[in-house]
């Protein structure tokens, strides 16, 4: 795909005429910080401080959806590229300029402008940083409910635009469940609202239309979101199935019952034990949660915030996989770790015997309920009954609590398995429950060939629920690395596919999964084509993305040079 | 368009479907009833090469004119339950089964489409999607569309999509959202996957009598924050319920409030007490419960309602019922009308005020007039409101699938 032929210097001046000099750079920091988001793959690269071969053209820091639209005119005029940039915590390699262009980042549009009580109904700019956004509807008594463990460095418009979901998505929905309206700048450079009671307006509701459309169709600059009332009630509790299947068939039970735990959390085999939780010595939850205060503490809807994760003496979540294994506390040397990863096939069928022969303790699921005092009381007891009623042994609160604390630590833990050679990346897929063990196996039959793989199971639904895999693999070196890398993602996506489930619950599409998406929508692909033709008829926004014919790329074409 | 190309299409429309289920309707129009999705897509096909519009039929919307030459097609030879998945709780119906009658086949099974107004499970399923309209909502069970998980439709060049089935997904929009509401211009609904539900262990229904109508919207929404999530709820202002039921319940400047929640049996019974609090704080109390029993007989087990039907469908938000309500009743009453109303459909976009204004013929008009601008200057939504704002893009989307415009044209264009 050709690169935008632009001239540097007369794309300064029109943007500068824009946002002023200060809120446009043209600095070779910041076009190499704006070459990548954190796609596992480009990390790859990244370590061994390679160059990144894709850099916008420039990067540009609107204040004010008039900006905004300013710049996506000033864009099609001078036909360049316009991506939007939020936090940069995707993982799918969204936000990378294929073709160069103008990095438009959002997150100076920062305010979150009101929330009103009576319609609990929030207006907020798209570039709030999810914690920040968290915290002030916190002061005011309100939760937006999406806790992605990504809270820190992800913003509200990323959210919206890739289909966001966190952690507590089984009561308060994935983002687009929460959705009023958008403010939004078209790829023809319009500001367009789509507000109204969706319900009672004719013709397609746009909102969906535009959700999750990761900036090929224009920029998300402010949305009205529902909010709920602030949790005045948390309850947690650690459940023991037998194996996946009882686990997860306890969780449909549920969920059709009408109840709505805010997460059911089952995790197979060997993620229980890699996660071992109640290592009581290692939980101090009263420590942990001081700033997520549960009900007893006043209002709070806030998540449990880790603390720094100390960057030294920290195992790196594969050597701690491994270490445990063998029944060691601390990690193993990396050579070991390394010849480890080499023979995936093996350590999974190691792991699967220990975790059924050693642990014996079958499958940890987490459940926890919040909301209003009285409805989560009872909702929580007849929860935790129909678990019962379906097997499960009741391990107390201290799991539930554990989890808590920890809920956001594993995804800052990659860096050391990053240093250490190897890498890791999730791949988040999701079916109905009738083939969902399908999917399970199928998947994880595919990457086991590759990597080692685990397993978890969230955001469930009474028609069915997402797989969350962790996979963690080794090469020898980069070309190799990501040679494995593309191989167990092609593997893993068409193994998906194959068995009716979908690439992606929550993730988002980026380059990472783009060639699969044919696959996954076929001729509804024609749906996806004919918005891209109204919305950005110059094929302007975020190139190269969500698999639409203008931009349909192999892998290769976002490999990078090295220096 | 000549008539020997129109008889030619007739010929082939025949050939397409069968003999007996074209009908040649006059006006240059056929009217045709495919048996299978297949056969829709050569309808399409034969409609395109003659140019002649796709007309679904039977869709309930404002009556668009029929006018030009078309095909009018109807689903109703289309009405099979394909696949029922009771693992999941999700159904793959064709579009041409009622409602109701899919309500048929899943009851015996303990299982239900959810609590939807029958009046609105008559419809075709393929019509209740195609076709937005305020009422097909539930405060337990949402807006109809979130329980749509995929949609097989034709599309103006012949091809047929299938949107996969998954819980929730993130790879690009929800493509199967554009078919819905689109009136069938952007292609022509064949079958639909839904959400299901068990049927409720418990179900019950109480009546309560607040001070206005103000208090009780008000209850309403303290019920429904400490997260009561009842399967109806009814507000009824003294005339109203003075006409649905044959008496005096209340007082003049009274509200008569009724429930209904289910589930479980301590959900049902917790939702119930969390309505009677709210009411209590209100500064209500309960009202006789066989009012409760009545509503939802008629509801739910097609007891008419006595009376003319509403003449007027206000949809508000949660902050904006009260002030519509006013404003609505004060403008038709210093217009020197009658006025009476209840508030039903709650879900979290808000509630749908129903508004029946006294008077005949050309005052009737004018009462209904009055009434239409107090609402939106209230912030009401009238049914059939569009987000016009957005045709441009609606245009250019409708263009893209379909060029020649044969798709229902004119029907989003009001």
């Amino acid at each position: 795909m050709p690169r935008s032929a632009v001239d540097p210097e007369r794309l300064r001046r029109e943007l500068e005429a824009i946002c002023g000099a200060r809120r446009v750079s043209q600095r070779d920091a910041d076009l190499d910080v704006y070459a990548r988001d954190m796609w596992p793959r480009l990390l790859l690269a990244h370590r061994e401080g390679a160059r990144p071969l894709h850099r916008p053209d420039a990067v540009v820091w609107p204040e004010t959806v008039r900006e905004v639209a300013a710049i996506v005119k000033v864009a099609r005029s001078l036909h360049v590229p316009v991506i939007p940039y939020g936090g940069g915590s995707g993982v799918c390699g969204g936000a990378v300029p294929v073709r160069g262009g103008i990095s438009l980042d959002t997150k100076r549009m920062a305010q979150l402008r009101s929330v009103s009580s009576e319609e609990l109904v929030c207006d907020v700019e798209g570039g709030i940083n999810g914690e920040r956004f968290e915290r002030e509807l916190a002061r005011r008594g309100y939760t937006f409910g999406n806790f992605p463990s990504s809270i820190y460095c992800s913003t509200v418009g990323g959210w919206l635009a890739t289909r966001a979901a966190g952690q507590l998505s089984t009561k308060y929905g994935k983002v687009e469940d929460r959705i009023v309206g958008l403010t939004f700048v078209t790829g023809r450079g319009d500001v367009i609202e789509t507000d109204g009671p969706a319900r009672a307006m004719r013709g397609p509701n746009w909102n969906q239309l535009l959700l999750g459309s990761e900036g090929t169709l224009g920029v998300i600059c402010s949305a009205r979101l529902r909010v709920a009332p602030a949790p005045q009630l948390r309850v947690f509790r650690g459940f023991e199935f037998e194996d996946v299947t009882a686990g997860l068939d306890a969780i449909r039970r549920v969920l059709q019952k009408g109840l709505r735990p805010a997460v059911v959390r089952l995790y197979d085999e060997l993620d229980t034990m890699i996660n071992s939780f109640g290592h009581k010595s290692e939980v101090d939850s009263s420590e942990h949660d001081a700033r997520a205060p549960l009900p007893e503490a006043g209002a709070g809807a806030l998540p449990a915030l880790p603390r720094p994760q100390p960057a030294d003496g920290e195992d790196g979540m594969v050597a701690r996989l491994l270490g445990l294994a063998r029944g060691r506390k601390g990690g193993l040397k990396q050579e070991l770790t390394n010849a480890a990863l080499s023979r995936p096939r093996f350590v999974n069928s190691v792991f699967g015997a220990v975790a059924e022969k050693v642990a014996r303790r079958g499958c940890r699921m987490i459940v926890g309920l919040e909301g209003a005092r009285i409805r989560t009381e009872v909702e929580a007891n007849l929860t935790f009954q129909e678990l019962e009623a379906a097997g499960g042994r009741d391990q107390g609160e201290e799991p539930g609590r554990a989890w808590l604390a920890h809920r956001y630590a594993v995804s800052y833990r990659m860096s050391p398995v990053f240093r250490d050679g190897a890498f890791v990346d999730t791949m988040e897929v999701a079916s109905s429950w009738d083939h969902l063990l399908d999917l399970y196996h199928s998947v994880k039959a595919a990457l086991s060939r590759h990597a080692v793989v685990m397993a978890h199971f969230s955001h469930a639904y009474p028609d069915g629920c997402s797989i969350y895999f962790t996979f963690a693999a080794h090469a020898s070196d980069r070309a190799s690395s990501e040679r494995l890398y593309d191989a167990i993602w092609k593997d893993g996506l068409e193994a998906t596919t194959r068995v009716g489930g979908t690439i992606s619950h929550h993730h988002g599409v980026g380059l990472l999964k783009a060639s699969h998406m044919v696959a996954e929508h076929r001729e509804a692909m024609a749906i996806l084509e004919g918005l891209k033709s109204s919305l950005d008829p110059d094929n302007l926004m975020n190139p190269g993305k969500l698999g639409l014919a203008a931009a349909r790329m192999p892998l290769r074409a976002v490999e990078e040079v090295r220096p | 368009v000549s008539s020997a190309a129109t008889v030619s299409a007739g010929d082939e429309l025949g050939r397409a479907v069968g003999e007996p289920h074209v009908q040649n309707v006059g006006d240059g129009a056929w009217m045709v009833s495919p048996g299978s999705p297949a056969e829709v897509a050569e309808v399409v096909a034969i409609a395109r090469r003659h140019r002649l519009a796709v007309r679904p039929v039977g869709t309930g919307t404002k009556p668009i004119r029929l006018t030009g030459p078309r095909v009018q097609i109807s689903t109703r030879r289309m009405d099979h339950v394909i696949h029922l998945d009771e693992t999941s709780l999700l159904v793959h119906v064709q579009a041409g089964i009622t409602g109701l009658a899919l309500e048929k086949v899943l009851a015996p099974r303990g299982l239900s489409i959810g609590d939807y107004s029958p009046s609105i499970l008559g419809s075709s399923l393929g019509g209740i999607i195609a076709v937005r309209t305020p009422g097909k909502s539930s405060a337990r069970h949402g807006f109809f569309e979130d329980a749509v998980v995929g949609l097989s439709a034709v599309l103006a060049d012949g091809r047929t999509l299938h949107t996969r089935v998954a819980p929730r997904r993130s790879t690009g929009p929800d493509l199967g959202r554009a078919l819905c509401g689109s009136e069938g211009t952007i292609g022509f609904i064949t079958s639909a996957v839904l959400r299901i539900h068990r049927r409720p262990e418990s179900r019950m229904a109480s009546a309560y009598v607040l001070p206005s109508v103000d208090a009780a919207v008000r209850a309403v929404y303290l019920a429904l924050r400490e997260e009561a999530a009842p399967a109806g709820l009814r507000i009824y202002d003294a005339s109203e319920a003075e006409a649905h039921f044959g008496q005096t319940v209340i007082g003049v400047h009274e509200a008569l409030l009724v429930a209904a929640t289910a589930g479980p049996t301590d959900l049902a019974a917790c939702d119930r007490d969390l309505v009677s609090s709210a009411v209590t704080a209100e500064g209500g109390g309960p009202g006789e419960s066989r009012l409760a029993e009545i509503w939802w007989r008629r509801l739910h087990h097609g007891e008419p309602t006595p009376g003319p039907a509403p003449t007027l469908q206000v949809t508000a938000t949660p902050g904006s019922l009260r002030p519509v309500y006013r404003a609505v009743r004060d403008a038709v009453i210093d217009a020197g009308g009658q006025i009476r109303a209840h508030v039903s459909r709650f879900d979290a976009d808000g509630a749908v005020v129903f508004f029946t204004i006294g008077g005949t013929g050309s005052r009737a008009e004018q009462l209904r007039e009055v009434a239409e601008a107090a609402a939106r200057e209230a912030g009401g939504w009238l049914l059939g409101a569009r987000a016009t704002r957005l045709d441009p893009y609606l245009a250019a989307f409708q263009q893209a699938l379909d060029p020649l415009r044969i798709m229902n044209p004119g029907a989003l264009e009001a």
